[in-house]
């Protein structure tokens, strides 16, 4: 206040950024901000949702055979993994409401670790994922050459394979997607309640193609990558944040006066998590009643 | 400022609402609603879905002590979702389907 060569003396709080009126309006502006990125970051991920009930909609069992091969105990313990993240989240911004500095600095420190299980889980299914040729890109799967010597079980019609057995490892030279099993497609056949999209995508004359099944589970393991690939770089970004919200509340930045960058990027982590909360039962729960 | 609405005990209750819809969402999927009627399982699924992500939008990211300001951006943004929805939707389910006896 010295500097200023003001003859009144003005009360300024120590938080008020200079451009604000009052604590009151900082706040709002700050947090109006921050929730117009957030409904941004919903259309964002709406777009691939738009695209996940498109196809969905038209194709439903071949995204149930995609989603049975998917690890629901994985995509489960990353669901509670993010919740209790989101836990220690809310609890950072609950200390630095109290001013507790060391509090605060524990629980973003457990935010971090639980932010990395996560991508550590993610990372054990990503691998899974590639070792059983299901990246839908040829060329990014193991690749397994074709042994003559090796023996291999007779060739069965796809509609045979059982869908509970565990999965084979086949011949894979070139890396590419691979897809075997339309038993489900056949199910939905003899009990007649296939879409009239999958009775003209899944069928060549009056037999399951499983090429073009294979392309339909194909587009539900693209949309896997895509909508978890996204969601796991917003984690990346979020463990970053946190990084920096880490150092600047070990230095005490933060107390019951000024704390909005811990609400802000609170709000972020748990829109993320929010997002994971619709992709667990959306990716990973589809038609299960049918397997079990 | 105001910032007293959440204890520790209040943030704990969320989380277990939270945690026992997790368990919820999948049982759903273990059992067979799709006999009712094509898709009730996924309807259970986003039902429960939804809940926890009022929950967490409410108390963990305290919308509900929010000027109306803040509840017109989250309102709107999900109002925005349902056109893209309803509008892409309308198409597709409106489309010529395709369908060629076999």
């Amino acid at each position: 206040m010295s500097a200023h060569a003001s003859d009144k003396f003005v009360y300024h709080e120590p938080g008020l950024q200079h451009q604000f009126e009052d604590m009151k309006q900082q706040e709002e502006s700050v947090s109006i901000g921050m929730w117009l990125f957030l409904a941004q970051e919903i259309m964002f991920f709406g777009g691939l949702f738009t695209a996940y009930l498109v196809y969905r909609s038209r194709y439903p069992m071949a995204f149930a055979a995609g989603s049975n091969h998917l690890n629901a105990f994985w995509g489960g313990l990353n669901t509670l993994v993010l919740i209790v993240s989101s836990l220690t989240m809310a609890l950072t911004v609950y200390y630095a409401q109290k001013s507790n500095r060391n509090m605060q600095v524990i629980m973003i420190i457990l935010t971090m670790i639980f932010g990395a299980v996560f991508l550590g889980v993610k990372g054990i299914e990503y691998t899974d994922k590639y070792n059983h040729g299901l990246v839908p890109m040829a060329g990014l799967n193991k690749r397994v050459k074709a042994d003559k010597n090796a023996h291999h079980e007779v060739e069965k019609p796809c509609w045979e394979v059982d869908h509970n057995a565990p999965p084979v490892e086949h011949p894979n030279p070139r890396g590419e997607f691979l897809w075997t099993d339309c038993s489900l497609a056949k199910l939905a056949q003899d009990k007649n309640f296939l879409t009239p999209s999958e009775r003209v995508g899944y069928f060549t004359g009056d037999q399951i193609d499983i090429e073009k099944f294979k392309g339909m589970v194909r587009i539900f393991y693209y949309l896997y990558f895509v909508m978890t690939g996204l969601h796991a770089l917003h984690m990346i970004i979020g463990l970053g944040l946190m990084t920096w919200l880490l150092w600047t509340a070990w230095k005490r930045n933060y107390n019951s006066e000024y704390y909005m960058p811990v609400e802000m990027s609170g709000l972020y982590w748990h829109f993320v998590d929010i997002v994971w909360i619709f992709l667990f039962p959306l990716l990973y729960l589809l038609g299960r009643h049918f397997m079990h | 400022m105001e910032h007293d609405h959440m204890t520790i005990p209040k943030y704990l209750g969320v989380f277990a609402v939270l945690v026992v819809g997790t368990i919820l969402t999948d049982y759903d999927a273990t059992i067979d609603l799709d006999s009712i009627f094509p898709g009730a399982n996924t309807l259970v699924a986003l039902l429960i879905a939804f809940t926890k992500m009022a929950c967490v939008m409410l108390f963990f990211m305290h919308v509900y002590w929010s000027p109306k300001l803040i509840w017109l951006a989250v309102i709107a943004s999900f109002f925005w979702m349902a056109i893209m929805f309803a509008f892409t939707m309308a198409d597709y389910f409106t489309r010529a389907a395709g369908v060629f006896t076999t």
